[in-house]
């Protein structure tokens, strides 16, 4: 954990890992006997789904809930589904996962079913949205939104993680073959890429533009990228996507120019794991494998109160279970030993400001806040721009109060859509 | 499979490390040049009015806590920062009774009443000086205050003499060396000013204070003192001895800079720290108070939710396309 500089006059910066200048062959994690797949869609207990427990799965085949269900998800082994039942997210939202045995016999042996592709957004939609890195092919297929500009992420977005600098460090032909796989498909022309500014990552570009984003946190960030790099404001409570701007992280470019060359899906993902002592390991991980599995590979013990952290320690979220499944867009694990957790309070704000000028957004936090804390949560968009928050968490970590400052944040932007969604 | 309890909680799972304790501790280490220096210079009385005051404000605040049945907060050591502030701006011969009703007032009407820590809209500290000064205005004569002690330089308080026999006079009893060193009388913890400016710079390295208020502050004392004295040098002083007497000096590092009562936008604070500064002056030369300093920070307390008002437009507030 970094704490505070003795000297503070200037802010304390947080600095992106890079990754190591000669990175070691991620470990293999062998595919488990059973697998947990989750599907953005509740179960609806009226009708019936097309999924049934005890039904067989093929390798690649695309499960979805119901016939006119827009969200699937495809099965990374063979084997039968011996589970399906509801999962709630850290908000509250209703999913469904599914338990796939693995068929030992096949798995190995057997080629993923071959998908035809063809050279077009909406075939590439039709498979290829939980490949490894989770490609946003959805919004690249929305008709209401026109996208314009292509971003790939190669510098990781949040700390601890070096998933993407690592796959770009490793596989740079793939990478620049996945853009022009993009430019086919999606027939966007412009397309960029974001490189840590002192990484040692280097390769010819072709037509990508290159941005070079700076060392401190939270620069890579998509509203930072847009402020910086393409001069555009990020609207308060818009998406980059209402700009035009799609982000894709550099492992799912890399997928998608795997999954078009093979005509198949890919099932193996990165991951970027920190033990309790800080100890940095990478795995290459089955999507679907529980993430006590992954452990076991590294020796991670994990004991009462201890927490684990998925997709960073800055935005990412902490899980419950063991059991929790790898996932498409799963770039790093934290596990964080119970005794160097950081306690929060329930303090009222003192006011000291040091939020307010931490902000890279300008939000007035320390009033914020208040009117949070009070669940006035439309006073709080409209006065104290609770829309312009780019959820970096930075107030939190700095907040001498040890308010839960950025849970305030989230929780009021929740609550908010649910108001605007009842009028 | 093990199936342990997990902590669960919301993002960040880091924290700088910073606490509230952290911040009045080192606010506290911030005042020992100055406290020491007076401790030495009014001697054992001087001990006895810090450890009281220090005392009683955290009791009185103990107490409100068991009233109001919450949770206990002493252990913040926020009273103890009002406490001990409040003992340096007493004069070293002050009754207990005095420093007793003073801290119940800073402590309990000054922020308990208002919510506890961060909800005071006023400096606590400043809240009971001005109670205590307005009721009991006898006991801040600090030519009276000491009349029992032997000082090897001037034992006049230098904002009194400047009151009564004009700039001119002041001049040549006290010298700007001398003032800076702390040989003058005045309050416990306010005399020796290169101690204050010490703690004060540690304070803002440390990031507990803003620079942007004390710096403020000292610009606008300059500036405005600068104005008077050219207009009419006769009654009129010089920047120095405003800067370096009174309460000028603890006011600019440790009572305008009070996390609740002040701005935390930068043009606010420097607005606020400014015109802090030009109220005083004006006070002092024109108003009936020999130092205007409490006063002048309170005042300016009332304006702070307004002029914070002046802030930065958040990312993508206001625009329309892009």
């Amino acid at each position: 954990m970094i704490k505070r500089s003795f000297f503070t006059l200037s802010q304390p910066g947080l600095i992106y890992d890079l990754v190591e200048p000669d990175p070691k062959e991620p470990v293999s994690i062998p595919i488990p006997p059973n697998l947990i797949l989750l599907l953005n869609e509740p179960i609806a207990n009226t009708r019936q789904a097309l999924i049934k427990k005890g039904a067989a799965v093929e390798k690649g085949e695309k499960l979805c809930l119901y016939n006119d269900s827009t969200e699937y998800t495809i099965s990374p082994v063979t084997g039968i589904i011996t589970a399906i039942d509801s999962y709630a997210d850290v908000f509250g939202k209703i999913s469904t996962y599914l338990v796939i045995n693995n068929d030992q016999s096949q798995t190995s042996q057997t080629d993923s079913a071959a998908y035809d592709l063809k050279d077009d957004i909406t075939s590439a939609d039709q498979y290829l949205r939980t490949l490894p890195g989770a490609p946003p092919l959805k919004a690249l297929a929305r008709d209401d939104v026109k996208i314009n500009t292509i971003v790939i992420t190669g510098a990781d977005s949040d700390l601890l993680s070096t998933t993407s600098q690592y796959v770009m460090l490793k596989s740079w032909e793939m990478l620049k073959e996945g853009a022009r796989v993009l430019k086919t498909i999606t027939k966007i022309p412009k397309i960029c890429i974001t490189i840590p500014e002192n990484s040692n990552i280097q390769g010819g570009l072709d037509s990508i533009v290159l941005f070079k984003t700076a060392s401190k946190y939270p620069s890579n960030l998509p509203a930072m990228v847009l402020k910086d790099h393409l001069n555009m404001v990020l609207p308060a409570g818009k998406t980059p996507e209402d700009l035009g701007v799609c982000f894709i992280c550099a492992e799912a470019v890399v997928s998608l120019a795997k999954a078009y060359k093979k005509k198949s899906a890919e099932f193996e993902k990165i991951l970027t794991v920190t033990g309790k002592k800080g100890t940095r390991y990478r795995a290459k991980a089955t999507i679907g494998t529980p993430l006590h599995k992954v452990f076991k590979a590294f020796g991670i013990r994990i004991n009462d109160q201890d927490r684990i952290i998925i997709g960073g320690p800055m935005r990412g979220f902490s899980t419950f279970t063991h059991n929790h499944p790898v996932q498409p867009d799963m770039d790093t694990i934290v596990i964080q030993s119970s005794d160097i957790i950081p306690e929060i309070s329930d303090y009222p704000c003192v006011n000291c400001g040091k939020c307010l000028r931490i902000c890279p957004a300008n939000v007035p936090v320390n009033i914020l806040v208040r009117y949070l804390e009070a669940d006035q949560y439309e006073e709080a968009a409209d006065k104290y721009d609770l829309d312009s928050c780019i959820e970096c968490g930075l107030c939190s970590y700095v907040c001498t109060a040890k308010i839960p400052l950025f849970q305030y944040i989230q929780l009021g932007k929740n609550e908010l859509l649910k108001l605007r969604a009842e009028v | 499979m093990n199936n342990n309890k997990l902590t669960v909680s919301h993002a960040p799972f880091w924290h700088d490390g910073d606490s509230l304790f952290q911040m009045n501790l080192n606010i506290m280490i911030a005042t020992l040049p100055a406290v020491i220096f007076g401790i030495i210079q009014f001697g054992t009385p001087a001990v006895g009015v810090l450890a009281l005051s220090l005392s009683s404000a955290m009791v009185w605040e103990l107490i409100m806590n068991v009233i109001s049945k919450k949770k206990i907060t002493i252990g913040d050591l926020d009273s103890a920062v009002i406490g001990l502030l409040f003992g340096m701006m007493l004069p070293a011969t002050s009754p207990w009774w005095l420093v007793i009703t003073g801290t119940f007032v800073a402590v309990i009407i000054g922020k308990m009443i208002f919510g506890g820590i961060g909800a005071n809209p006023f400096n606590p500290v400043l809240m009971g000086m001005a109670f205590l000064m307005l009721s009991w205005k006898v006991f801040f004569d600090f030519d009276a205050a000491y009349v029992n002690y032997e000082f090897n330089f001037t034992a006049l308080a230098p904002l009194a003499a400047l009151k009564f026999q004009g700039a001119q006079a002041v001049a040549e009893l006290f010298p700007l060396g001398d003032l800076i060193m702390g040989k003058q009388v005045g309050a416990i913890g306010s005399t020796f000013g290169l101690g204050i400016i010490i703690g004060g710079i540690y304070l803002i390295l440390r990031g507990y204070i803003r620079w942007e208020i004390p710096v403020s502050f000292i610009v606008g004392i300059i500036v405005t003192a600068l104005c008077f004295s050219m207009a009419n040098p006769d009654i009129y002083a010089g920047p120095g001895i405003h800067l370096f007497s009174g309460y000028t000096l603890i006011g600019a590092f440790f009572l305008a800079t009070e996390n609740s009562s002040s701005p935390s936008n930068r043009i606010p604070m420097l607005l606020y720290g400014f015109f802090a500064a030009v109220m005083i002056i004006l006070m002092r030369n024109i108003g009936v108070y020999a130092d205007g300093t409490i006063l002048a920070i309170l005042l300016l307390n009332v304006v702070n939710p307004l002029i914070d008002t002046i802030r930065p437009k958040a990312l993508g507030k206001g625009v329309n396309n892009a």
